[in-house]
Formats: structure tokens, C-alpha cells, sequence
């Protein structure tokens, strides 16, 4: 709530303001409470501004008195008003405040290097409040790494700043998820449609195949876990930064490799006390996939010709068919009741869909306080978020708080940065998964005409009981969704704090500390009185809980020294940090549940009879580094930096002899535009070249994987053994990662109209591990290599153009695109080309994520079989994967990924769009697999089984003749191309002409569509996701809301 | 100021924590190689660890490939394509055995290096010459059940199975049958001069339980001799379980003429699963009628303790269900249903083993003789009323013994490798193939005749042929 603009607002309309403390009054007691303090200053002011109305009658030449503020209403300093037409101006002071003289009807023009430049006409009010939109093209655009805060013309890397319109843009709860589609080279893949699941997020292309290839997370200066943003708001979040070269990403030495993500939090403003309010309510959808089951009548036809075709009886389509041979041996009665039957299956047509989902209700709220003097600023936060999911029984809800503080006292400063987050959400059962009683999976294999209820309204899981003429397979999936849960709630706070003094003239001291705790408990139970219960051991349900903390602290501490003097201008750092990370986890279950007391462990039995399994893990690592960063300017122009970090390992993650390495980056940048034959240029705004090389290293997937351990995880027959846990290498090093880039920034016209960026980039991973397949002779499937090397090279962009640019109406169009490309340049010493799972084939000179499969020749007409190539390129009806396996020209990675965006604002209404795409991508349909063979054609099956089989000669078919058995060939590998349009917002920022009268200083009413469309010629359930295979998991959601903003 | 005091402090005490110790964190939650095996208790359990990763894995895939089980139109949830002899080098049913016995290999000789370092006196030295016979023993076994599954042929120069004595990075070849051979036989005569004859429990390999091993080798080797006289060992030490008892030994009440078997426990994988899936109560693969058929059902006690019929089953759904159930290994417990130790070798076979021996061994009357005796003493403890029969040629008897096979050992592992051991095909009967889209008949010709070798072996280890025809 901004006092003074409030007081500026209304002086006019003295009489309203006791109304307005009546609607103060239905505010919630916090309002309330802010509101009354400021309504006494209200009302003494409103006093003088009945004085200053009365002297304003008076049309002369007369002295404008006013304030010039930013969006947040602090003052802008150096702002210059000038009156049209005439030569001279003013600047506003430290207040932002200012005085001239102009005639009633002459317009201001204020303006300001920052922001964008208003006009306006001097009318009888005296004592103007003059609000400056911020320039975004103009600004003054840092780039931060988490060590330095280079100026961005000073800068040789390549980063991204995402700012917090951007984030809040879209209404996901996970912050990975929001970054898709808007950084280029940032790949973004969701891994399910779950509320709350984290994203598989990858930086200028797989760099790693064995060890990790995610980035890493900096939040206020505290590295946080990937995959585990439950519990972190995204409105808390004032930019996102994503450094992607290696002269950002060498400062964090051997961790870097993959990128790094650095997220600051938003902090407060001096000034005014400012509050802020949104809310926003919606629901969620489920998308149709490109595949469709078969309806009753399909499916009990479907029954009767596989008996013609085959004799065999997959269900009473066949069993009551009259075309069946023992149809006329039967009764009459036999016979009409066999008709009767089928009659009435066939008018039983359960679309499973409804049964496994539903429209998901979905809310957030979030109120902010923000505010500070001269010494603190703070900013303070709480949100809450309710998400049901697509599927039923699913969802998340999540509340969380935030408290930035600031200090500033002189040569002194600190921060202190909390966040406390609380999230429980509710999974559902195996996701993925293709066994039978697997919700998701259930949804298709369910026969339509099975109905999981009876008339009389009781619920069969089997037919042990009762018969059906279905597989109950549906049924079963039902049983599951509400007879289990599967649940984890998750506490996390992120603590940072962070000092630096002034020792000399700049000197800086500076010292950061901070922690990064988890905890998340995980919740299965099984009901005793469902048909799963009685399933499991002891046959009376089960419950398991897990506990799993993960703690993470940094310690920072450093010397910088910053110096210009005439063209030179130069700024050395030096750090000194730790890292420790421990992790520790318990888990138990129990049978024998009363089913009293549910969801508890007091309703376990403990017994030899109802034995309850248990199970834990520790581990901790440490890292102690030492660097050095520095940077040299000349005249403005030319910047050198370089840096060097020499990290220590802890024995967890290499063998002792090769626990230190260096990491090092060289950097370069140009700022053309501050050459002479530039600056004058109108058309060239900004022109930059940058250039940096550096070689960084990835964090190792496991702990102590050198060493040959042995484990006590195994018994026989309940006695205590030991076992080998893997194979090790004394040799063990990191994998470390070469990366050159080279890049410009361009702007075009004065007010920048158009930017482009562009960068180039050549990645190479050294040393890299390998898990090396072994003869099973040796006892272990693997062994781990650090002896290959990869490939990335690749270039982004990133446009935008202000196409229409005036008072009304504005249209701004981006794109951005990151193209990468993967090669294997090395595998071992003993081999060119290693299987990689079992679809996949790692070979020199071929993208990571290659397939590897027999291709497919279609059907033979004549007589139905399924058709192989060769190798040779001859067509071969008997299937060998060993012989005919190729490597596919596809990949299980994106080559392509990207954003487009549109902002079209029109007075006050804006509409943006999101447009998100993935290409060069191809995944393995498995769920062809499930639902087109006749393996499991007891189940549903897709209606191309039906109407796309070959049945006779002659028959041009997609799918074979229903004997022959289904093999895994090229045609699983199917393109998983797509754009979607991510997000389509409307808002609609309410003039504050209309409520002047009222408290808000800004209110906005808003609706917006998530993933409203999505191009794809994938068969699966949803084209992004980050599996290797499709199957039935989770799919994206399509999601409306709408909701408010407002600002008091 | 004071804040500079505070700061100064703050900046000493973050140095202070970096300290270079903190680098040094020892594993927390595995062991160390070089604490892996320093006593004897160790090294129990690394026989113990040896002795977890064997399986039912060859029993189950046998049983669904052979002529011992039929697949019912109630299950339509298996993937029936290995029972259909569908199967290549890719499917895991077929091949993940060939992992599984590697695995057990490389434990086995893993411990077997640790075994002279471990320290021993006059006390304690035939506890360490048991745990040295077992790993010799459990060697052999290994890879005698690889051979038994993925040896093209078990003539002596067909393709064999990598035999590892000592663990190794490599990529070995296959070597003959017959090398196979020598080097289980060499395995297990060293195994039965270390373990002490008083070791008994048959849940570990005893002397005793060595003797089975060889007799069942050298029936496989056809070595006939051999076979008579370590059968005959194994019978004289463990007789035959009395008609009441033999029921019992399934569940678990009785552990007469128990040569060896696989201890299993509340939480170990369920033999049971194999044949019947307790989720859904879906009788995956049934006792073939072929073998039913076979049986005197009143007088055998075989049948009852074997095979559950259950005609109300079958009625109640409409036909859809299957009458007869696997009741082998159902287990002792109902709440953890087919929880059973696995019995790997029962006086039963040895009379069987010597039987097929004697008549082999001696091509006049006297071997067609003692052949009928050992098995008529066989069927005697069996059956009620028996009254022992009298043959006349040699091909009658091998024909009684092959079905006394079939039906002593149904579900145990044998049928298939019984008919691999004389080229015989497997074949179906109408009855048993109404699901089966066709699978009658399984000539020896046919590449599924034999188990592929799995293709990740293929691809990774270039010195391995694959079997025949995959």
C-alpha cells in the first residue's frame, strides 16, 4: 500500500475518504491493520490539498511542482522535464522531486535514460506524481555468476536473465518447468504431468552419459538440489540467470560443466511499505491422445475374428459367437442365452477415462509486504497452491514463506535470505508401469465392456468370486487408485546469509554462509480392505513411510578489489570455500494393518508372521575450494577476465591421488558501440563481440563407485551374507568439459528495437564415463570407464522486435532457438561402439541416444507376416535383433529446442502467448507395444487392430497377421517433435482511472490457458516427457485460470 | 564500529570450518575390500552371498517350454511367447539364467581368493574346509546348470560354457562339452574331500549333496558308471521318504530324502509365483493334461501331493478357469502363498539316475533287470498296491524310466533337458495346445530347442558364438 501515492490520488475528493476506510474495513486484519495506520496520515493531508485546489483556480504562468517515481514508487533521481517547444529543463534531486514553470496546457516531457519518456499536460493540479515505466531495452543489464557482478558490455559470457514478469508468466509450481521455451540452449522436458514433478533440464545438449548432466542450482547464493522445487514459489523470484559459457561457469570449478541456473529472490525496495495480492483460480484437463481403444462392438468383434482367424478364445465375442464352431452343438437355450449375452456387452461401452480422471480444481494465493528505509529493506511473502491432478486421487498443495532482508549501513551491507516451504503431494500408484492393476495403465487395457461396479452397486476387482465375461482389468486399476496412496510431503528451507565491508576504497570484504535443508517423508500404504491389500504379504495391507534429509551448506568467504583510474579500470577477487553435503534416509514397512487405522504405523503388526521390512542409507561428500577471478577494461571497450578454481574432492568421489584439480577460463568481450565510428550510429544501438574459453568438470553420479565395495544387502535363508557391489576403478578421474564460445549482442534503432543475440559454441567432454558392458562371465554387467569423449557444438539465438511500438497499441514478437549437435568422438580403448540399453547404441561419430534396432518393412500382403531388412538391404520375414539391429537416424535427445513469444498490448489489455517446441527428437512407443500385439490382446487393444490388421491376401496393412509376434523394431521409434502452446494470457490492468477512488494503486484481472495446443505427430500419451520409453504415464494436464493482481 | 569486531570474527570462523579434514569421509554404507573377508564368520558369508542369487529362474522356464504345463485361456496376463517357443536372444526368460549363474560364479571365486588368507588353527580348519568344498561345489552346480540350459548339444564336442575358474575381466570363448565336464568333475571331487562328512544341513551343499551333483553330471555325461556310483552313494546315505512323509516334504513338514534344497525365507521371491499369480488369482500355467493323464490318481501319493484339482474352479466361471493348479509349491504358510524352499536334488531322482544307468551301462538282460528293480523300487514307495512290472527290451524300460522322469520330477526342472539329453522333441497334446495358436510339437532341429545366449553377451563379447539357428 504506497502512502504517498494513495494521499496524491485523492487530495481532490476529500469526502471519500472516510469511505474508503470502510472498505478498509473488509479487508483482512492485516490489511486492516496497515490501512488504519495510514488513513490518519490520509486525512491531515487531505486538509492541505483542499488548500492547494482552492490557489490552483488561478490560470497563470505557475510553478509545477512534482515527484518523478518508478512502478514501485521510489524516486527516480537524474530525471530530466522539459516543457515542448521550449529549449530548457529541469532534473529532478535525491528525492526524485522537482519544480518549474510552465503555463496550464503546455505538456511536460519527462524523461530519463532508464525509462521510457512520458508527456504530460499541466492542468490546474500542482504537485504531480510523475509514475516512469522502466526501459527493459535501456537497462543497464548486469550479468551475475554468483562471484561477480560484471556489467553486462563488460561481460564475456553467455547467460540469459529470465526477469520475474517472465517466471510468473506461466502457472506451473515448478520452477524447471517455467523455464521452458524461453532460454535459448536450455532444454526443458517435463517428467511427468504430476503437480509439482520436476523437469529433466539439460544446457546446451547431453554432456555426460554415465555421470550427471544436470545443472546446477545457485538460489541466493546457496547451491540447492535440482529436481526439488516443490517447495520454492516462483513468485518469490526476482530473475533467473543461466550461464551457459565457460567463463561464468569455470567459477564453480569442478560442479559447472552442466551450467548454472542462478536464482535470486526478490528483494525489498526503499521507500514505501508496498503490499501485493494475487490470486488466481483454475482447472485441468486431460489431452486426448493420437491413439483411440475400441469401443464394445469393435472389441467383440475384434474377439470373433481373431477365433475365426485363430481358434483362439480371448473372450465371449468368440465364446457366445455363433460363427463359433461349438455354437451349433449348444442348446437352444444355450444358444439364446449366448445371444442375449453379447447384446448386452455390447451396449456397455465404459469409457475408462472417466473412471481414472477428472478435472483437476486448481488455486493459488499469495500476498507480499515489502518495503524499507534507507538502512533495511525487506521483502515477505506467503503463498499457498492447491493442485488437484488429472488423475484422481492426485495433486499438490504447497505453502510457502519467504523473508528477504537488507542491510546497508555505510561501508557494512548484509543480506539475509529465508525461505521456508512446505509441500505434500499425492502420486499415483506405479506411474508408468505396465502390469496389470497399474492405474494408468488400467485406462487402456480395460475391456469397454467391463464395468467396475455390479447392478446392485458392489465393486469386483477379480472374478474369483463372482464371474465376468471381462478381464476385470479395469477393475483392477481401480482397486489400486483407491485402495493405495502414495504420498510425500517435503519441508525445505534454504538459509543464506551474506556480509561484505568496505575495508578501504574499493576494498571489499565479504563472507557468505548459507544451508539448503530437505526433508521429505515419503507415504505408501495399502489398504487392508482393498483386493491389492490382500495381496500383499501377510495378505492385510501394508504401510511404509520414508525418510529422506538431505543437507547441503556452503561457506564463502573473499577479497575483492576494484579499481579505475583514467581508461583502466580493473577488479580482482580471491575466494576461499567449502561445501558439505550429508544425506541420510530410513524407511520401514509394515504389514498386517487393522483397518481401523489407516494411514498410521500404529495399525501395523509386528510378528514373525507379519515381518516388516527396513531399510536407510548415509552419505556425505566435501569440497574445499580455492580461486581466483579477475577483470580488466580498457577504456571502456576492451575486457579481459580470467579465472582459476582448484577444487578438492572428498574420497566419496575420486581415489585420493586425483582428488585436486585446477579449473580455469579466459574470457574476451568488445563493446564496438563505444568506438568512435559507432557512436554515433542511430541504427546500431548496441553492438558486442565476446569470446571465452575454459574447462569445468561434472559431479560423479555416485559416491565411492572406484571402489570396490562390498555390501551386506542380500541374505539366504535369513542369514546375514556379503556380496559384491560393483566392479570399481582404482583410476577413476573427473570428467572434465572443454568449452569455447563465441557471440554478439546486437540492437537495432535508438529505442532497441530489435536485439538479437547470438552465440556459438563447441563443447567437449574428456575423460568421460563410460560404463563399459561386460561378458556376464566376469559377474557384473558393467564396468566404469572414464575413457570417452563427446561432442557438443552448437549455436543459439535469440530475437525480438517491437513490430508495432506506439501509446496504445505495442506488439513485440521473440524467438528463441538453440541448435545442438552430438557426436561421440570416442568410446574405449578397446571398442568404437558399446550397446546403450537395450534400444540404444553408443558409437563414434553418431549422436548419444542413437537407436539401435532392426528396420521395419511393413507387411507382406500376400501372406501377413511381418517384414525385416537385413543388413544387407534384403527383406527377411524372421525377425533377429543381433543380425539386423542398425543404428537409426534418430536420437533420444533434442537437436532443436526453443520459444516464441508475442506481446500485444492494446491500452490496457495484454495478450502473450508461449509457444514452446521441441524437434529432432525421438522416443520408443512402448505403449504400441501393449496395445497392438497379440501378446496381450486379452486386453483392449488400439482400433488399428481391428481395422488395420492384415486378415487375407491382399490386405494392405499397417500391423501383421494376429500370430505373428510382435518385435521391437524401427517403427517403435517414433518422432516426438512438438510445439505447444505453452501459455496464452490475457490481462487486463484495470485503469486507474476507475478506481482512484479506491485503495489499490494497480489492480489487474487476468485469464490464461496452459498448454491449449500442441502440434505432434507422436502416438503416445503426451510428446514430452522424459522417459526413454512412452508408456503410460502421467500426461501433461491442459490447464485454464484466472485470476487477479493487485497492488495497494 | 562494532559490526567490524562482528565481522572479523564471522571471516575467522568460516576459515576455520574449511578445514582440509573434512575431505577425508570414509565410506559409511559399504565395506571396504579390504575388510570384505578377514575370519572365518566372513567368509560364511561369503558362502551365504554365493548361495542367495540362485533361483527357481530355470525350473519356471523349463516347465512353460516343455510338455509339463499348459497355458489356460484365464491367463491373459503373461507374455506367452516363450511358452509358445517364440523366444530369441532377447527375451529374458530364456537367457537372464545365464547372468544369474555368472553371478553366483563370481561370488564363489571372489571368496575363494580370500579363502588362504584367512587365518585358521587346528579348531577351526575343517569349518574353513567346508567353506572351501561348498564354493567348489556351488562352482560346478553353476556351471552345470549353464550347460544343462545353453550347451548346443550335450555331446562331448558340442559348444559349452565358459568355465571361470578364477574371476576375470575378459571375453572368453566357448569352450567343448567335454571340457565342461572335466572341469565340474574336477570341481566337485575336490569339493567332496574338503567338506567333512558330519556337515548336514541340506539347505548348503553336504558331502552327500556332492554325490547327487555327480550322479546327475554323469548322467548328463553319460558316464554310467559314475552314475550308478555316486546315485547309489547318495541313496545309501538318504533314503527314500516313507508313503505318509512324502506329502510332507512340500510342506516343509518333513525333510526326508531332501538332498539339497534353496532355503527360502518371508521375503525371498516365491517359487509358487511361477504357476499361479495370487493378485487376480490367475493360474498362469497348469499341470499339462498330458502328465496328468499319466498319473494313477487314487494310488499315487504323487498326484495329491503335485497337482490340486479343483472342478468347482472351473464350473463357477463358466469354463474359463482352470481345473488343475500347480500344487507343488504352494509353501507351508497360506499368507505367504508359494513361499517354498526350492528342492534342487531328492532321493527320488538318484533311483531314477541309477536306473537309467544300469540299463544303459549293461546291454544284456542283467542290466534291463537291476534297471527295473531301481525302478520299481522307485514306484513301490509311491504308489499304493503297487505291484512291480517286468520288462522285456531295453527301449520299454527308458521308456518307464522317462515317464517315471516325467512325473517324479514334474515342475522341477528336468523334462526339458531330459528330452535335450536324447534329441527327443517336446510335443504337446491338443488338449494342452488350445492357446498356444499352434504349438504342438518342438523339434530338436529348431534353434528354441536349445536356450540363445543372451544378445548383450553376443554384442559385448566377440569371442562367443551364439547357438545355432538364433
Amino acid at each position: 500500500m504506497t502512502l504517498n501515492g494513495y494521499v496524491k490520488k485523492s487530495y481532490l475528493q476529500p469526502p471519500f475518504s472516510k469511505e474508503i476506510l470502510k472498505k478498509s474495513t473488509a479487508f483482512s486484519l492485516l490489511l486492516v491493520f496497515m490501512f488504519q495506520a495510514k488513513a490518519s496520515v490520509a486525512a491531515t493531508d487531505n486538509v492541505q490539498g483542499a488548500t492547494t485546489a482552492f490557489r490552483n483556480e488561478i490560470k497563470a504562468l505557475k510553478m509545477v511542482k512534482g515527484k518523478v517515481v518508478d512502478e514501485a514508487g521510489n524516486p527516480i533521481v537524474g530525471a530530466v522535464i522539459t516543457i515542448k517547444g521550449r529549449p530548457s529543463g529541469v532534473t529532478t534531486i535525491h528525492d526524485g522531486s522537482f519544480s518549474i514553470d510552465a503555463n496550464e496546457g503546455e505538456e511536460l516531457v519527462i524523461s530519463h535514460i532508464s525509462y521510457m519518456p512520458k508527456t504530460i499536460r499541466v492542468d490546474q493540479k500542482n504537485d504531480l506524481t510523475i509514475t516512469l515505466q522502466l526501459n527493459v531495452n535501456n537497462m543497464e543489464q548486469v550479468t551475475v555468476t554468483g562471484y561477480t557482478n560484471y556489467a553486462k558490455s563488460k561481460s564475456p559470457s553467455a547467460s540469459t536473465q529470465i526477469s520475474a514478469a517472465n517466471i510468473n508468466k506461466v502457472p506451473m509450481s515448478s520452477l524447471d518447468q517455467i523455464l521452458q521455451g524461453q532460454v535459448p540452449g536450455l532444454s526443458v522436458i517435463s517428467s511427468s504431468g504430476q503437480p509439482g514433478q520436476s523437469a529433466s533440464v539439460v544446457i546446451r545438449g547431453i554432456g555426460s552419459i554415465s555421470g550427471s548432466s544436470a545443472p546446477l542450482y545457485i538460489m541466493d547464493g546457496v547451491p540447492v538440489e535440482g529436481g526439488y522445487f516443490q517447495t520454492i514459489n516462483p513468485e518469490d523470484i526476482e530473475s533467473v540467470t543461466v550461464l551457459k559459457d565457460a567463463s561464468a561457469k569455470a567459477m564453480y570449478g569442478s560442479r559447472g560443466s552442466n551450467g548454472v541456473i542462478i536464482i535470486t529472490t526478490k528483494t525489498g525496495k526503499k521507500g514505501k511499505l508496498a503490499i501485493g495480492y494475487s490470486a488466481q483460480y483454475g482447472i485441468s484437463t486431460l489431452t486426448q491422445p493420437t491413439f483411440e481403444m475400441m469401443d464394445a462392438r469393435e472389441r467383440l468383434r475384434f474377439e470373433e475374428e481373431i477365433g475365426l482367424e485363430t481358434g483362439r478364445d480371448i473372450g465371449p465375442g468368440w465364446r457366445f459367437s455363433p460363427k463359433n464352431p461349438s455354437y451349433p452343438t449348444q442348446s437352444s437355450a444355450w444358444q439364446q442365452n449366448a445371444n442375449h449375452i453379447l447384446d448386452s456387452l455390447r451396449v456397455m461401452n465404459t469409457d475408462w477415462r472417466d473412471l481414472f480422471f477428472q478435472k483437476g480444481n486448481f488455486m493459488e494465493q499469495q500476498l507480499s509486504l515489502s518495503g524499507g528505509n534507507e538502512n533495511i529493506q525487506t521483502y515477505n511473502a506467503i503463498g499457498l497452491w492447491k493442485e488437484q491432478g488429472i488423475v484422481r486421487e492426485t495433486g499438490m498443495d504447497r505453502y510457502t514463506l519467504r523473508s528477504n532482508t537488507n542491510m546497508n549501513y555505510g561501508k557494512f551491507t548484509a543480506g539475509i535470505n529465508f525461505n521456508l516451504g512446505y509441500s505434500a503431494s499425492r502420486f499415483t500408484y506405479n506411474e508408468g508401469g505396465t502390469g496389470v492393476g497399474s492405474p494408468m495403465a488400467s485406462v487402456y487395457y480395460a475391456l469397454p465392456y467391463e464395468y467396475p461396479y455390479t447392478a446392485d452397486g458392489a465393486f469386483y476387482a477379480t472374478d474369483a468370486t463372482r464371474p465376468f465375461y471381462d478381464t476385470r482389468e479395469g477393475s483392477r486399476g481401480i482397486d489400486v487408485l483407491y485402495g493405495t496412496s502414495d504420498k510425500t510431503e517435503q519441508i525445505k528451507t534454504i538459509l543464506s546469509v551474506n556480509m561484505a565491508y568496505e575495508i578501504a576504497k574499493g576494498l571489499k570484504i565479504s563472507t557468505r554462509a548459507g544451508i539448503d535443508l530437505r526433508n521429505s517423508a515419503d507415504q505408501a500404504f495399502i489398504n487392508p480392505l482393498s483386493y491389492i491389500g490382500s495381496k500383499q504379504a501377510g495378505q492385510k495391507g501394508s504401510f511404509g513411510e520414508g525418510y529422506r534429509r538431505n543437507f547441503n551448506v556452503v561457506s564463502t568467504s573473499g577479497i575483492t578489489y576494484k579499481k579505475r583510474s583514467g581508461l583502466h579500470d580493473f577488479e580482482v577477487s580471491g575466494f576461499l570455500e567449502y561445501l558439505y553435503n550429508n544425506y541420510r534416509a530410513f524407511s520401514y514397512r509394515g504389514f498386517g494393518l487393522d483397518d481401523r487405522l489407516p494411514e498410521t504405523p500404529a495399525g501395523i503388526t509386528v510378528s514373525t508372521a507379519f515381518l516388516p521390512n527396513l531399510g536407510g542409507s548415509r552419505s556425505n561428500s566435501a569440497m574445499v575450494s580455492y580461486m581466483g577471478v579477475g577483470r580488466y577494461t580498457f577504456n571502456n571497450k576492451y575486457t579481459l577476465t580470467g579465472s582459476y578454481r582448484y577444487d578438492g574432492a572428498s574420497i566419496s568421489s575420486v581415489p585420493i591421488k586425483n582428488r585436486w584439480h585446477g579449473f580455469y577460463s579466459l574470457g574476451a568481450s568488445w563493446d564496438v558501440k563505444q568506438e568512435a565510428f559507432l557512436q554515433s550510429s542511430d541504427l546500431i544501438s548496441v553492438l558486442r563481440f565476446r569470446a571465452s574459453y575454459g574447462q569445468t568438470a561434472s559431479p560423479f553420479g555416485s559416491s565411492f563407485a572406484y571402489l570396490p565395495t562390498y555390501s551386506v544387502s542380500t541374505s539366504y535363508g535369513g542369514q546375514p551374507a556379503i556380496k559384491p557391489n560393483n566392479i570399481g576403478n582404482p583410476n577413476f578421474d573427473w570428467e572434465f568439459v572443454d568449452e569455447a564460445n563465441i557471440g554478439f549482442d546486437l540492437s537495432l534503432f535508438r529505442s532497441q528495437r530489435i536485439k538479437i543475440i547470438v552465440d556459438l559454441y563447441n563443447k567437449v567432454t574428456k575423460n568421460m564415463f563410460i560404463d563399459q558392458p561386460l561378458s556376464a562371465t566376469s559377474g557384473a554387467t558393467s564396468a566404469p570407464l572414464s575413457t570417452g569423449r563427446m561432442g557438443n557444438k552448437g549455436v543459439e539465438f535469440s530475437l525480438s522486435g517491437d513490430i508495432i511500438q506506439n501509446n496504445n497499441f505495442n506488439w513485440n514478437i521473440g524467438a528463441n532457438a538453440g541448435y545442438n549437435q552430438n557426436k561421440i568422438l570416442r568410446v574405449t580403448d578397446v571398442t568404437d561402439e558399446l550397446p546403450d540399453g537395450d534400444t540404444r547404441i553408443i558409437k563414434i561419430g553418431l549422436p548419444y541416444g542413437t537407436y539401435y534396432a532392426p528396420k521395419w518393412a511393413g507387411v507382406d500382403p500376400t501372406t501377413g507376416d511381418a517384414l525385416y531388412y537385413n543388413r544387407d538391404g534384403t527383406i527377411t520375414n524372421v525377425y533377429n535383433e543381433e543380425q539386423q539391429s542398425v543404428p537409426l537416424s534418430a536420437s533420444m535427445y533434442p537437436k532443436l529446442t526453443g520459444g516464441i513469444t508475442s506481446a500485444v498490448r492494446w491500452k490496457n489489455l495484454t495478450l502473450n502467448a508461449l509457444f514452446s517446441f521441441v524437434s529432432g527428437v525421438q522416443r520408443w512407443n512402448n505403449i504400441d507395444f501393449y496395445i497392438e500385439t497379440e501378446r496381450y490382446m486379452t486386453s483392449n487393444q488400439s482400433k488399428r487392430m481391428l481395422y488395420d490388421r492384415w486378415k487375407k491376401p491382399g490386405d494392405i496393412a499397417t500391423l501383421q497377421r494376429i500370430d505373428i509376434p510382435r518385435n521391437f523394431t524401427s517403427k517403435d521409434i517414433q518422432d516426438a517433435s512438438f510445439m505447444r502452446l505453452r501459455n496464452l494470457k490475457l490481462n487486463y490492468s484495470i485503469p486507474s482511472a476507475l478506481f482512484r477512488k479506491t485503495i489499490f494503486k494497480s489492480a489487474d484481472i487476468f485469464i490464461q490457458g496452459e498448454n491449449l495446443f500442441t502440434w505432434t505427430s507422436w502416438r503416445g500419451l503426451d510428446p514430452e516427457n522424459n522417459r526413454q520409453y512412452g508408456r503410460f504415464e502421467y500426461p501433461n494436464a491442459r490447464k485454464y485460470t484466472a485470476g487477479i493482481n493487485i497492488n495497494f | 564500529m562494532n559490526l567490524n569486531k562482528i565481522f572479523v570474527l564471522l571471516i575467522s570462523a568460516a576459515f576455520v570450518f574449511q578445514s582440509c579434514s573434512k575431505l577425508d569421509t570414509p565410506p559409511t554404507d559399504s565395506i571396504d575390500p579390504s575388510k570384505a573377508f578377514r575370519n572365518l564368520d566372513d567368509l560364511n558369508m561369503g558362502v551365504l552371498g554365493a548361495y542367495a542369487p540362485l533361483s527357481y529362474t530355470l525350473i519356471e522356464t523349463t516347465a512353460i517350454v516343455s510338455d509339463e504345463v499348459m497355458l489356460p485361456t484365464e491367463n491373459t496376463v503373461s507374455n506367452t511367447a516363450t511358452h509358445r517357443w517364440l523366444y530369441n536372444s532377447s527375451y529374458g526368460s530364456v537367457t537372464s539364467a545365464w547372468n544369474e549363474y555368472y553371478v553366483v560364479i563370481d561370488r564363489v571365486n571372489r571368496v575363494l581368493e580370500a579363502v588362504p588368507n584367512i587365518p585358521v588353527n587346528a579348531g577351526s580348519q575343517d569349518r574353513l574346509n567346508q567353506y572351501h568344498g561348498e564354493l567348489l561345489a556351488l562352482r560346478a552346480f553353476a556351471h552345470f546348470e549353464l550347460l544343462r540350459a545353453y550347451a548346443s548339444t550335450y555331446d562331448p564336442n558340442g559348444n559349452g560354457v565358459p568355465y571361470m575358474k578364477k574371476r576375470a575381466l575378459g571375453y572368453p570363448a566357448r569352450p567343448t562339452v567335454k571340457s565342461n565336464f572335466d572341469d565340474i568333475n574336477d570341481d566337485l571331487k575336490a569339493a567332496k574331500g574338503l567338506i567333512p562328512a558330519g556337515f548336514s544341513t541340506n539347505t548348503r551343499v553336504t558331502k552327500n549333496a556332492v554325490s547327487a551333483i555327480q550322479a546327475r553330471v554323469a548322467l548328463y555325461e553319460k558316464n554310467w558308471d559314475n552314475a550308478i556310483t555316486y546315485a547309489s552313494e547318495a541313496i545309501a546315505k538318504e533314503p527314500l521318504a516313507p508313503k505318509n512323509d512324502f506329502s510332507k516334504i512340500w510342506t516343509d513338514n518333513s525333510q526326508a530324502e531332501v538332498l539339497w534344497q534353496l532355503a527360502r525365507v518371508a521375503g525371498d521371491s516365491r517359487i509358487g509365483s511361477a504357476f499361479f499369480r495370487e493378485t487376480g488369482e490367475i493360474v498362469l500355467y497348469a499341470p499339462a493334461f498330458k502328465l496328468i493323464n499319466l498319473f494313477n490318481r487314487n494310488d499315487d501319493i504323487r498326484f495329491n501331493a503335485y497337482i490340486t484339482y479343483n472342478q468347482a474352479r472351473q464350473d463357477n466361471s463358466g469354463g474359463v478357469k482352470s481345473a488343475y493348479l500347480v500344487k507343488k509349491y504352494n509353501g507351508a504358510d497360506a499368507k505367504y502363498f508359494g513361499l517354498a524352499p526350492i528342492k534342487l536334488f531328492r532321493t527320488g531322482e538318484m533311483y531314477l539316475i541309477k536306473a537309467e544307468a544300469e540299463l544303459e551301462s549293461n546291454n544284456t538282460a542283467a542290466g534291463i533287470t537291476a534297471a527295473t528293480k531301481s525302478l520299481n523300487d522307485l514306484r513301490d514307495a509311491r504308489i499304493f498296491n503297487y505291484t512291480s512290472q517286468i520288462f522285456n527290451d531295453k527301449q520299454s524300460v527308458l521308456d518307464a524310466i522317462y515317464n517315471e522322469r516325467y512325473k517324479e520330477l514334474a515342475f522341477e526342472g528336468h523334462r526339458f533337458f531330459d528330452l535335450k539329453r536324447r534329441s527327443l522333441p517336446v510335443v504337446r497334446t491338443a488338449q494342452d495346445a488350445i492357446n498356444t495358436s499352434g504349438a504342438l510339437k518342438l523339434e530338436s532341429t529348431k534353434a528354441q530347442y536349445c536356450f540363445p545366449l543372451p544378445a548383450d553377451e553376443v554384442a559385448v563379447n566377440k569371442n562367443i558364438t551364439q547357438n545355432p539357428n538364433y
